[in-house]
Protein backbone atom coordinates (compact mmCIF):
# COMPACT_ATOMS: atom_id res chain seq x y z
CA UNK A 1 0.00 0.00 0.00
CA UNK A 2 1.34 3.52 -1.04
CA UNK A 3 1.78 5.39 2.16
CA UNK A 4 2.91 8.50 0.26
CA UNK A 5 0.27 8.39 -2.00
CA UNK A 6 -2.61 8.35 0.91
CA UNK A 7 -1.18 10.95 2.24
CA UNK A 8 -1.44 12.95 -0.38
CA UNK A 9 -4.69 12.35 -1.63
CA UNK A 10 -5.76 13.58 1.47
CA UNK A 11 -3.71 17.08 1.21
CA UNK A 12 -5.17 17.70 -1.81
CA UNK A 13 -8.61 17.16 -0.86
CA UNK A 14 -8.10 19.06 2.26
CA UNK A 15 -6.91 22.13 -0.03
CA UNK A 16 -9.60 21.92 -2.58
CA UNK A 17 -12.25 21.82 0.15
CA UNK A 18 -10.59 25.29 1.78
CA UNK A 19 -10.70 26.35 -1.59
CA UNK A 20 -13.73 25.76 -2.06
CA UNK A 21 -15.44 27.11 1.38
CA UNK A 22 -13.33 30.57 0.42
CA UNK A 23 -14.70 30.92 -2.65
CA UNK A 24 -18.53 30.40 -1.33
CA UNK A 25 -19.47 27.08 -2.75
CA UNK A 26 -21.40 24.80 -0.86
CA UNK A 27 -20.39 21.25 -0.25
CA UNK A 28 -23.31 18.55 -0.89
CA UNK A 29 -23.79 15.17 -0.32
CA UNK A 30 -25.53 12.84 -2.41
CA UNK A 31 -26.19 9.47 -2.74
CA UNK A 32 -24.18 6.84 -4.82
CA UNK A 33 -27.07 4.55 -5.32
CA UNK A 34 -29.89 6.38 -7.82
CA UNK A 35 -33.40 5.09 -8.78
CA UNK A 36 -33.08 7.10 -11.67
CA UNK A 37 -30.01 8.26 -14.13
CA UNK A 38 -29.87 10.86 -16.86
CA UNK A 39 -29.95 8.50 -20.29
CA UNK A 40 -26.23 8.40 -21.50
CA UNK A 41 -26.16 5.95 -24.49
CA UNK A 42 -22.13 5.73 -24.32
CA UNK A 43 -21.59 4.75 -20.66
CA UNK A 44 -22.42 1.33 -19.51
CA UNK A 45 -23.92 1.46 -15.56
CA UNK A 46 -23.90 -0.70 -12.46
CA UNK A 47 -27.26 -2.14 -11.26
CA UNK A 48 -28.47 -3.37 -7.86
CA UNK A 49 -31.38 -4.70 -6.37
CA UNK A 50 -32.82 -3.52 -3.44
CA UNK A 51 -34.56 -6.10 -1.37
CA UNK A 52 -37.43 -6.23 1.14
CA UNK A 53 -40.12 -8.05 2.99
CA UNK A 54 -42.48 -4.77 3.03
CA UNK A 55 -42.18 -3.55 -0.73
CA UNK A 56 -41.85 -4.58 -4.01
CA UNK A 57 -38.07 -5.28 -4.65
CA UNK A 58 -36.61 -3.04 -7.25
CA UNK A 59 -33.78 -2.26 -9.82
CA UNK A 60 -31.17 0.44 -8.69
CA UNK A 61 -28.09 2.07 -9.90
CA UNK A 62 -24.70 3.16 -9.10
CA UNK A 63 -24.28 6.69 -10.05
CA UNK A 64 -21.85 7.02 -13.14
CA UNK A 65 -22.04 11.35 -12.33
CA UNK A 66 -23.46 12.90 -9.29
CA UNK A 67 -25.22 15.38 -11.55
CA UNK A 68 -28.88 13.72 -11.31
CA UNK A 69 -28.64 14.78 -8.11
CA UNK A 70 -26.95 17.86 -8.06
CA UNK A 71 -28.91 20.23 -10.68
CA UNK A 72 -32.03 19.68 -8.47
CA UNK A 73 -29.86 21.20 -5.97
CA UNK A 74 -29.44 24.01 -7.75
CA UNK A 75 -32.34 24.92 -8.55
CA UNK A 76 -33.55 24.71 -5.09
CA UNK A 77 -30.47 26.70 -3.38
CA UNK A 78 -29.50 28.63 -6.87
CA UNK A 79 -25.78 28.56 -5.35
CA UNK A 80 -22.87 26.99 -6.80
CA UNK A 81 -21.96 24.00 -5.33
CA UNK A 82 -19.63 21.09 -5.27
CA UNK A 83 -18.81 17.39 -4.35
CA UNK A 84 -16.21 15.03 -4.33
CA UNK A 85 -18.27 11.52 -4.50
CA UNK A 86 -17.17 7.64 -6.14
CA UNK A 87 -18.78 7.29 -9.62
CA UNK A 88 -18.86 3.78 -11.31
CA UNK A 89 -19.01 3.26 -15.20
CA UNK A 90 -18.93 -0.35 -16.45
CA UNK A 91 -17.16 -1.85 -19.06
CA UNK A 92 -14.10 0.12 -18.50
CA UNK A 93 -11.01 -0.91 -19.03
CA UNK A 94 -9.11 -1.63 -15.59
CA UNK A 95 -5.68 -0.05 -16.71
CA UNK A 96 -3.41 2.97 -16.75
CA UNK A 97 -6.06 6.10 -16.25
CA UNK A 98 -9.51 3.89 -15.54
CA UNK A 99 -11.09 2.28 -13.34
CA UNK A 100 -14.61 0.83 -12.93
CA UNK A 101 -15.20 3.15 -9.74
CA UNK A 102 -13.37 6.54 -9.57
CA UNK A 103 -13.01 9.73 -7.77
CA UNK A 104 -15.29 12.61 -9.49
CA UNK A 105 -14.68 16.24 -8.74
CA UNK A 106 -17.92 17.81 -9.69
CA UNK A 107 -18.69 22.20 -9.37
CA UNK A 108 -21.46 24.43 -10.66
CA UNK A 109 -20.25 27.92 -10.53
CA UNK A 110 -24.08 29.95 -10.64
CA UNK A 111 -23.57 32.75 -12.80
CA UNK A 112 -20.43 31.50 -15.15
CA UNK A 113 -20.63 30.21 -18.36
CA UNK A 114 -18.02 27.85 -19.81
CA UNK A 115 -15.32 30.68 -20.37
CA UNK A 116 -15.51 31.42 -16.53
CA UNK A 117 -15.14 27.82 -15.76
CA UNK A 118 -11.70 27.74 -17.50
CA UNK A 119 -10.14 30.44 -15.33
CA UNK A 120 -12.04 29.12 -12.13
CA UNK A 121 -10.07 25.53 -12.79
CA UNK A 122 -7.00 27.53 -13.60
CA UNK A 123 -7.31 29.09 -10.19
CA UNK A 124 -8.37 26.22 -8.53
CA UNK A 125 -5.35 23.98 -9.55
CA UNK A 126 -2.92 26.75 -9.16
CA UNK A 127 -3.69 27.33 -5.45
CA UNK A 128 -4.40 23.23 -4.74
CA UNK A 129 -1.80 21.70 -6.20
CA UNK A 130 0.26 19.75 -4.50
CA UNK A 131 4.39 20.65 -3.93
CA UNK A 132 6.42 19.09 -7.02
CA UNK A 133 3.81 18.90 -9.58
CA UNK A 134 5.30 19.09 -12.80
CA UNK A 135 4.55 22.01 -15.09
CA UNK A 136 3.08 20.45 -17.91
CA UNK A 137 0.18 19.76 -15.11
CA UNK A 138 0.01 23.28 -13.86
CA UNK A 139 -1.42 26.49 -15.08
CA UNK A 140 -1.73 28.54 -17.19
CA UNK A 141 -3.61 26.40 -19.70
CA UNK A 142 -2.91 26.49 -23.47
CA UNK A 143 -6.37 26.85 -24.93
CA UNK A 144 -7.52 25.71 -28.29
CA UNK A 145 -10.73 25.03 -30.02
CA UNK A 146 -11.61 21.43 -31.58
CA UNK A 147 -11.89 23.71 -34.85
CA UNK A 148 -8.39 24.45 -34.93
CA UNK A 149 -7.07 21.11 -33.55
CA UNK A 150 -8.69 19.32 -36.69
CA UNK A 151 -7.08 21.78 -38.73
CA UNK A 152 -3.70 21.37 -37.50
CA UNK A 153 -3.18 17.74 -37.32
CA UNK A 154 -5.83 16.71 -39.59
CA UNK A 155 -5.85 19.62 -42.19
CA UNK A 156 -9.23 20.24 -42.39
CA UNK A 157 -11.72 22.50 -42.29
CA UNK A 158 -14.36 21.35 -39.46
CA UNK A 159 -16.60 24.19 -40.09
CA UNK A 160 -16.69 23.07 -43.68
CA UNK A 161 -17.07 20.02 -42.89
CA UNK A 162 -20.42 19.63 -41.28
CA UNK A 163 -22.48 16.49 -43.17
CA UNK A 164 -21.82 12.48 -42.56
CA UNK A 165 -19.97 12.35 -46.69
CA UNK A 166 -17.59 15.07 -46.73
CA UNK A 167 -16.18 14.03 -42.78
CA UNK A 168 -16.14 10.52 -44.31
CA UNK A 169 -14.16 11.88 -47.05
CA UNK A 170 -11.39 13.64 -44.72
CA UNK A 171 -11.34 10.60 -42.90
CA UNK A 172 -10.57 8.54 -46.27
CA UNK A 173 -7.74 11.22 -47.25
CA UNK A 174 -6.31 10.58 -44.18
CA UNK A 175 -5.99 7.20 -44.56
CA UNK A 176 -8.27 5.72 -42.24
CA UNK A 177 -10.46 2.75 -42.92
CA UNK A 178 -14.06 3.46 -42.55
CA UNK A 179 -16.19 1.20 -43.06
CA UNK A 180 -18.84 0.25 -45.79
CA UNK A 181 -21.86 0.74 -43.87
CA UNK A 182 -22.65 4.49 -43.46
CA UNK A 183 -22.06 5.50 -39.65
CA UNK A 184 -22.89 8.74 -37.90
CA UNK A 185 -21.05 12.02 -38.23
CA UNK A 186 -19.68 11.66 -34.89
CA UNK A 187 -18.50 7.97 -34.78
CA UNK A 188 -16.52 9.54 -37.99
CA UNK A 189 -15.20 12.44 -36.20
CA UNK A 190 -14.04 9.98 -32.98
CA UNK A 191 -12.36 7.99 -35.55
CA UNK A 192 -10.61 11.21 -36.83
CA UNK A 193 -10.14 13.22 -33.28
CA UNK A 194 -8.46 9.80 -31.83
CA UNK A 195 -5.99 8.94 -34.71
CA UNK A 196 -4.68 12.17 -35.95
CA UNK A 197 -5.64 14.88 -33.55
CA UNK A 198 -5.57 13.68 -29.70
CA UNK A 199 -2.21 12.13 -29.98
CA UNK A 200 -1.07 15.16 -31.36
CA UNK A 201 -2.17 17.36 -28.57
CA UNK A 202 0.99 19.45 -27.15
CA UNK A 203 1.61 18.10 -23.70
CA UNK A 204 3.80 21.07 -22.38
CA UNK A 205 0.68 22.48 -20.22
CA UNK A 206 -2.61 21.49 -20.04
CA UNK A 207 -4.71 22.07 -22.76
CA UNK A 208 -8.34 23.67 -22.79
CA UNK A 209 -9.93 22.09 -26.12
CA UNK A 210 -13.15 24.26 -26.19
CA UNK A 211 -16.12 23.92 -28.61
CA UNK A 212 -16.86 20.43 -29.54
CA UNK A 213 -18.83 19.84 -32.58
CA UNK A 214 -22.83 19.85 -31.66
CA UNK A 215 -23.67 16.24 -33.17
CA UNK A 216 -22.10 14.87 -30.14
CA UNK A 217 -24.99 15.20 -28.45
CA UNK A 218 -24.85 16.21 -24.37
CA UNK A 219 -26.41 18.78 -22.10
CA UNK A 220 -24.18 21.70 -22.79
CA UNK A 221 -25.65 24.25 -24.68
CA UNK A 222 -25.52 25.04 -28.56
CA UNK A 223 -23.65 28.07 -29.84
CA UNK A 224 -26.25 30.28 -31.35
CA UNK A 225 -24.78 30.84 -34.91
CA UNK A 226 -22.09 28.19 -35.17
CA UNK A 227 -22.13 24.16 -35.06
CA UNK A 228 -20.62 23.68 -31.82
CA UNK A 229 -21.39 23.23 -28.26
CA UNK A 230 -20.34 25.34 -24.96
CA UNK A 231 -18.40 22.57 -23.51
CA UNK A 232 -14.92 21.67 -23.08
CA UNK A 233 -12.32 19.11 -21.81
CA UNK A 234 -9.09 19.58 -20.27
CA UNK A 235 -6.57 17.43 -21.36
CA UNK A 236 -3.03 17.09 -19.20
CA UNK A 237 0.09 15.13 -20.17
CA UNK A 238 -1.97 13.75 -22.88
CA UNK A 239 -5.03 12.44 -20.31
CA UNK A 240 -8.60 13.89 -20.19
CA UNK A 241 -9.06 15.19 -16.66
CA UNK A 242 -12.09 17.29 -16.98
CA UNK A 243 -15.24 17.88 -18.85
CA UNK A 244 -16.87 21.38 -19.01
CA UNK A 245 -20.61 22.80 -20.14
CA UNK A 246 -22.20 25.66 -20.19
CA UNK A 247 -25.35 23.84 -18.88
CA UNK A 248 -28.13 23.33 -20.43
CA UNK A 249 -31.24 25.48 -19.15
CA UNK A 250 -34.12 24.79 -21.56
CA UNK A 251 -36.51 22.37 -20.09
CA UNK A 252 -37.71 21.74 -24.22
CA UNK A 253 -34.51 20.92 -25.10
CA UNK A 254 -33.84 18.76 -21.99
CA UNK A 255 -36.84 16.80 -23.04
CA UNK A 256 -36.11 16.17 -26.41
CA UNK A 257 -32.40 14.70 -25.01
CA UNK A 258 -34.21 12.55 -22.67
CA UNK A 259 -36.26 11.39 -25.24
CA UNK A 260 -33.67 10.57 -27.99
CA UNK A 261 -30.68 9.59 -25.70
CA UNK A 262 -33.16 7.18 -24.21
CA UNK A 263 -34.38 5.52 -27.57
CA UNK A 264 -30.55 4.95 -28.34
CA UNK A 265 -29.74 4.05 -24.63
CA UNK A 266 -32.75 1.39 -24.91
CA UNK A 267 -32.57 0.03 -28.96
CA UNK A 268 -28.96 -0.75 -28.36
CA UNK A 269 -28.96 -2.33 -25.14
CA UNK A 270 -31.65 -4.47 -25.41
CA UNK A 271 -29.28 -6.09 -28.26
CA UNK A 272 -26.58 -6.86 -25.54
CA UNK A 273 -28.69 -7.26 -22.70
CA UNK A 274 -27.25 -4.91 -20.34
CA UNK A 275 -28.54 -2.91 -17.47
CA UNK A 276 -31.07 -0.28 -18.91
CA UNK A 277 -31.54 2.12 -16.18
CA UNK A 278 -35.02 3.78 -15.75
CA UNK A 279 -35.10 7.72 -16.36
CA UNK A 280 -37.05 9.84 -14.82
CA UNK A 281 -38.63 12.27 -17.85
CA UNK A 282 -39.98 14.99 -15.06
CA UNK A 283 -36.04 15.62 -14.23
CA UNK A 284 -36.42 18.70 -17.18
CA UNK A 285 -38.97 20.08 -14.73
CA UNK A 286 -36.09 21.86 -12.72
CA UNK A 287 -35.54 23.92 -15.61
CA UNK A 288 -37.83 26.67 -14.79
CA UNK A 289 -37.27 30.04 -15.29
CA UNK A 290 -35.71 30.71 -12.43
CA UNK A 291 -32.81 27.90 -12.80
CA UNK A 292 -29.73 30.28 -12.83
CA UNK A 293 -27.45 30.53 -15.16
CA UNK A 294 -24.87 28.42 -14.64
CA UNK A 295 -21.27 26.16 -15.41
CA UNK A 296 -20.48 23.10 -14.81
CA UNK A 297 -17.31 21.11 -14.20
CA UNK A 298 -16.29 17.20 -13.42
CA UNK A 299 -13.05 16.48 -13.07
CA UNK A 300 -11.31 13.11 -12.38
CA UNK A 301 -9.38 13.20 -9.20
CA UNK A 302 -7.29 9.99 -9.19
CA UNK A 303 -6.18 11.14 -12.70
CA UNK A 304 -5.01 14.66 -11.28
CA UNK A 305 -3.31 13.14 -8.39
CA UNK A 306 -1.53 10.66 -10.50
CA UNK A 307 -0.25 13.68 -12.70
CA UNK A 308 0.44 16.19 -9.48
CA UNK A 309 1.86 13.18 -7.90
CA UNK A 310 4.22 11.74 -11.07
CA UNK A 311 2.28 8.32 -11.08
CA UNK A 312 2.49 6.20 -13.60
CA UNK A 313 -1.09 5.02 -13.46
CA UNK A 314 -3.89 5.37 -11.26
CA UNK A 315 -3.50 1.75 -10.52
CA UNK A 316 -0.70 3.41 -8.12
CA UNK A 317 -3.24 5.38 -5.80
CA UNK A 318 -6.23 3.97 -5.82
CA UNK A 319 -6.48 1.61 -2.79
CA UNK A 320 -8.09 -1.82 -3.13
CA UNK A 321 -7.92 -1.44 -6.99
CA UNK A 322 -9.47 -4.15 -8.86
CA UNK A 323 -6.34 -4.60 -10.89
CA UNK A 324 -4.94 -8.04 -9.96
CA UNK A 325 -7.87 -9.47 -8.93
CA UNK A 326 -9.82 -9.03 -12.56
CA UNK A 327 -7.11 -8.84 -14.62
CA UNK A 328 -3.23 -8.89 -15.36
CA UNK A 329 -3.24 -5.09 -14.75
CA UNK A 330 -2.60 -4.58 -18.41
CA UNK B 1 -12.49 -11.53 -38.67
CA UNK B 2 -12.40 -10.45 -35.28
CA UNK B 3 -14.19 -7.47 -33.72
CA UNK B 4 -11.52 -5.10 -32.44
CA UNK B 5 -12.95 -4.85 -29.05
CA UNK B 6 -11.45 -8.58 -28.69
CA UNK B 7 -7.99 -7.29 -29.78
CA UNK B 8 -5.85 -8.41 -26.88
CA UNK B 9 -1.88 -8.15 -26.27
CA UNK B 10 -0.55 -10.85 -28.48
CA UNK B 11 -3.46 -10.87 -31.44
CA UNK B 12 -1.88 -11.33 -34.63
CA UNK B 13 -3.71 -9.13 -37.13
CA UNK B 14 -3.26 -8.40 -40.86
CA UNK B 15 -2.90 -4.34 -41.38
CA UNK B 16 -2.25 -3.60 -44.85
CA UNK B 17 -1.07 -7.08 -46.00
CA UNK B 18 1.12 -7.37 -43.53
CA UNK B 19 1.55 -8.85 -40.01
CA UNK B 20 1.36 -7.01 -36.73
CA UNK B 21 1.64 -8.08 -33.06
CA UNK B 22 -0.43 -6.20 -30.71
CA UNK B 23 1.72 -5.58 -27.82
CA UNK B 24 -0.47 -3.01 -26.16
CA UNK B 25 -4.31 -2.12 -26.09
CA UNK B 26 -6.54 0.39 -24.36
CA UNK B 27 -10.05 1.16 -24.69
CA UNK B 28 -11.11 4.95 -24.87
CA UNK B 29 -14.12 6.51 -24.65
CA UNK B 30 -13.60 9.70 -26.12
CA UNK B 31 -15.73 12.28 -24.09
CA UNK B 32 -19.58 11.21 -24.41
CA UNK B 33 -18.87 9.35 -27.04
CA UNK B 34 -18.99 5.32 -28.16
CA UNK B 35 -16.23 3.15 -27.24
CA UNK B 36 -12.92 2.69 -29.17
CA UNK B 37 -10.15 0.18 -28.52
CA UNK B 38 -6.34 2.24 -29.04
CA UNK B 39 -3.95 -0.31 -30.14
CA UNK B 40 -0.24 -0.54 -30.46
CA UNK B 41 1.36 -2.64 -33.01
CA UNK B 42 4.38 -4.15 -34.29
CA UNK B 43 5.70 -5.52 -37.20
CA UNK B 44 8.04 -9.01 -36.76
CA UNK B 45 9.79 -8.32 -40.24
CA UNK B 46 10.43 -4.82 -39.69
CA UNK B 47 10.77 -3.71 -35.96
CA UNK B 48 8.09 -0.81 -37.14
CA UNK B 49 5.70 0.14 -34.41
CA UNK B 50 2.25 1.17 -35.51
CA UNK B 51 -1.08 3.06 -33.32
CA UNK B 52 -4.41 2.65 -35.09
CA UNK B 53 -7.34 3.08 -32.89
CA UNK B 54 -10.71 1.32 -34.19
CA UNK B 55 -13.96 1.28 -32.76
CA UNK B 56 -14.76 -1.74 -30.86
CA UNK B 57 -17.68 -3.05 -33.19
CA UNK B 58 -15.30 -2.60 -36.25
CA UNK B 59 -14.15 -5.59 -38.19
CA UNK B 60 -10.45 -6.48 -38.09
CA UNK B 61 -8.94 -8.92 -39.82
CA UNK B 62 -6.91 -11.66 -37.49
CA UNK B 63 -4.65 -14.33 -38.34
CA UNK B 64 -3.98 -17.65 -37.59
CA UNK B 65 -0.87 -18.46 -35.23
CA UNK B 66 0.63 -21.27 -33.78
CA UNK B 67 3.09 -20.89 -31.02
CA UNK B 68 6.44 -23.51 -30.86
CA UNK B 69 8.74 -24.62 -28.42
CA UNK B 70 12.27 -23.02 -29.73
CA UNK B 71 15.62 -23.17 -28.18
CA UNK B 72 17.71 -19.91 -27.78
CA UNK B 73 20.98 -20.79 -29.12
CA UNK B 74 22.96 -17.98 -29.87
CA UNK B 75 23.28 -13.89 -31.65
CA UNK B 76 25.53 -12.57 -34.14
CA UNK B 77 24.79 -9.15 -33.94
CA UNK B 78 22.24 -9.33 -36.56
CA UNK B 79 20.40 -12.26 -35.72
CA UNK B 80 18.86 -14.21 -32.99
CA UNK B 81 19.32 -18.13 -33.63
CA UNK B 82 16.99 -20.37 -32.85
CA UNK B 83 16.37 -23.88 -33.67
CA UNK B 84 12.93 -25.55 -33.62
CA UNK B 85 12.65 -28.42 -30.54
CA UNK B 86 10.50 -30.51 -32.81
CA UNK B 87 12.22 -30.64 -35.95
CA UNK B 88 15.84 -29.37 -35.09
CA UNK B 89 15.34 -26.91 -37.63
CA UNK B 90 17.29 -23.50 -37.43
CA UNK B 91 15.91 -20.52 -37.68
CA UNK B 92 16.86 -16.31 -37.57
CA UNK B 93 14.97 -13.64 -36.53
CA UNK B 94 16.25 -10.19 -36.49
CA UNK B 95 17.06 -8.52 -33.34
CA UNK B 96 16.11 -4.73 -34.39
CA UNK B 97 12.64 -6.51 -33.93
CA UNK B 98 12.51 -7.50 -30.11
CA UNK B 99 14.90 -4.58 -28.64
CA UNK B 100 17.08 -5.38 -25.27
CA UNK B 101 15.48 -8.95 -25.75
CA UNK B 102 19.38 -10.46 -26.02
CA UNK B 103 19.70 -8.87 -22.29
CA UNK B 104 16.73 -11.22 -21.21
CA UNK B 105 17.31 -14.07 -23.04
CA UNK B 106 19.23 -16.90 -21.90
CA UNK B 107 21.54 -19.13 -23.96
CA UNK B 108 20.11 -22.78 -23.66
CA UNK B 109 16.94 -21.88 -22.83
CA UNK B 110 13.35 -22.53 -24.61
CA UNK B 111 11.10 -19.96 -25.42
CA UNK B 112 7.32 -20.13 -27.09
CA UNK B 113 7.94 -18.57 -30.51
CA UNK B 114 4.62 -17.18 -32.27
CA UNK B 115 4.52 -18.17 -36.07
CA UNK B 116 2.43 -17.72 -38.62
CA UNK B 117 2.73 -19.55 -41.65
CA UNK B 118 6.61 -20.35 -41.59
CA UNK B 119 7.27 -16.62 -40.46
CA UNK B 120 8.37 -15.89 -36.48
CA UNK B 121 5.83 -12.87 -35.80
CA UNK B 122 7.31 -12.81 -31.45
CA UNK B 123 9.06 -14.47 -29.00
CA UNK B 124 7.32 -15.10 -25.40
CA UNK B 125 9.14 -13.88 -22.58
CA UNK B 126 7.88 -14.69 -19.23
CA UNK B 127 7.08 -11.64 -17.24
CA UNK B 128 9.10 -12.73 -14.05
CA UNK B 129 12.55 -14.37 -14.55
CA UNK B 130 14.98 -15.58 -12.48
CA UNK B 131 18.80 -14.02 -13.04
CA UNK B 132 22.08 -14.75 -11.66
CA UNK B 133 23.61 -11.66 -10.46
CA UNK B 134 27.18 -11.47 -12.60
CA UNK B 135 28.66 -8.30 -11.59
CA UNK B 136 27.49 -5.79 -8.48
CA UNK B 137 28.80 -3.07 -7.60
CA UNK B 138 30.19 -2.76 -3.84
CA UNK B 139 27.73 -1.00 -2.23
CA UNK B 140 29.43 2.11 0.40
CA UNK B 141 30.25 1.43 3.73
CA UNK B 142 28.12 3.11 6.16
CA UNK B 143 25.38 3.80 3.18
CA UNK B 144 22.52 2.74 5.51
CA UNK B 145 19.68 4.87 4.12
CA UNK B 146 17.16 2.95 3.84
CA UNK B 147 16.19 2.38 -0.14
CA UNK B 148 19.83 2.84 -1.05
CA UNK B 149 19.93 1.32 -4.68
CA UNK B 150 23.25 0.28 -6.75
CA UNK B 151 23.12 -1.19 -10.22
CA UNK B 152 23.86 -4.85 -11.00
CA UNK B 153 24.76 -7.31 -14.15
CA UNK B 154 22.87 -9.83 -14.56
CA UNK B 155 24.56 -13.02 -16.65
CA UNK B 156 22.83 -11.91 -19.49
CA UNK B 157 24.03 -8.43 -19.30
CA UNK B 158 21.13 -6.81 -18.13
CA UNK B 159 21.39 -3.80 -15.90
CA UNK B 160 19.25 -3.54 -13.05
CA UNK B 161 18.38 -1.23 -10.18
CA UNK B 162 18.03 -3.65 -6.92
CA UNK B 163 18.84 -2.85 -3.47
CA UNK B 164 22.34 -2.76 -1.96
CA UNK B 165 22.37 -5.72 -0.01
CA UNK B 166 22.01 -7.63 -3.21
CA UNK B 167 25.92 -9.43 -3.86
CA UNK B 168 27.26 -11.41 -6.92
CA UNK B 169 26.62 -14.78 -7.16
CA UNK B 170 22.66 -14.05 -5.46
CA UNK B 171 19.80 -14.72 -7.65
CA UNK B 172 17.30 -12.20 -8.36
CA UNK B 173 13.76 -11.93 -9.85
CA UNK B 174 13.08 -9.25 -12.12
CA UNK B 175 10.12 -8.00 -13.77
CA UNK B 176 10.89 -8.38 -18.16
CA UNK B 177 8.74 -5.69 -18.95
CA UNK B 178 10.16 -3.55 -16.63
CA UNK B 179 13.33 -4.28 -16.46
CA UNK B 180 12.57 -3.73 -12.51
CA UNK B 181 14.02 -5.79 -9.67
CA UNK B 182 11.22 -7.59 -7.69
CA UNK B 183 13.03 -9.52 -4.78
CA UNK B 184 16.08 -11.70 -3.93
CA UNK B 185 15.72 -15.28 -4.48
CA UNK B 186 16.67 -17.66 -1.99
CA UNK B 187 18.93 -20.61 -3.12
Amino acid sequence: MNVKAIEQRSELMRAMRNWFAENEYLEVSTPIIATNLIPEPTIANFSTQYLSEFYASRELYLIPSPEIHMKPIIAATKRSIYQIIPCFRNREQIGSYHNPEFTMLEYYTVGADDTDSIAITEELIAKTALKGTPEHALPPFKKMSVAEACQLYGGFDLDKTQTSSALRAQAQRLGLHVPFEVESWEATFNRIFLNFVEPNLPQEKPLILFDYPQQIVCLAKKHPRRPYRRRWELYAGGIELANCYDEEQDKEIVKDYYREQYAILVANRSQTGEVIPDIDFAFANIFDEEFPQCSGVAMGIDRLLMLQGNYKTIGDLILFNLSGSITDGN
Amino acid sequence: MIKAGQIDKGTALLIKGQPFIVVDREFVNPGKGSAFVRVRLKSPATGQTLRETFKTQDNVEDITVDDRDCQYLYNDGDNFHFMLTETFEQIEIPMATFEDYQFIMKEGETYRVTFWEHQPLDIQIPTKVIFDVAEAEEAIKGDTVTGATKNVTTETGLVVRVPIFIKQGERILVNTETKEYIERVNK
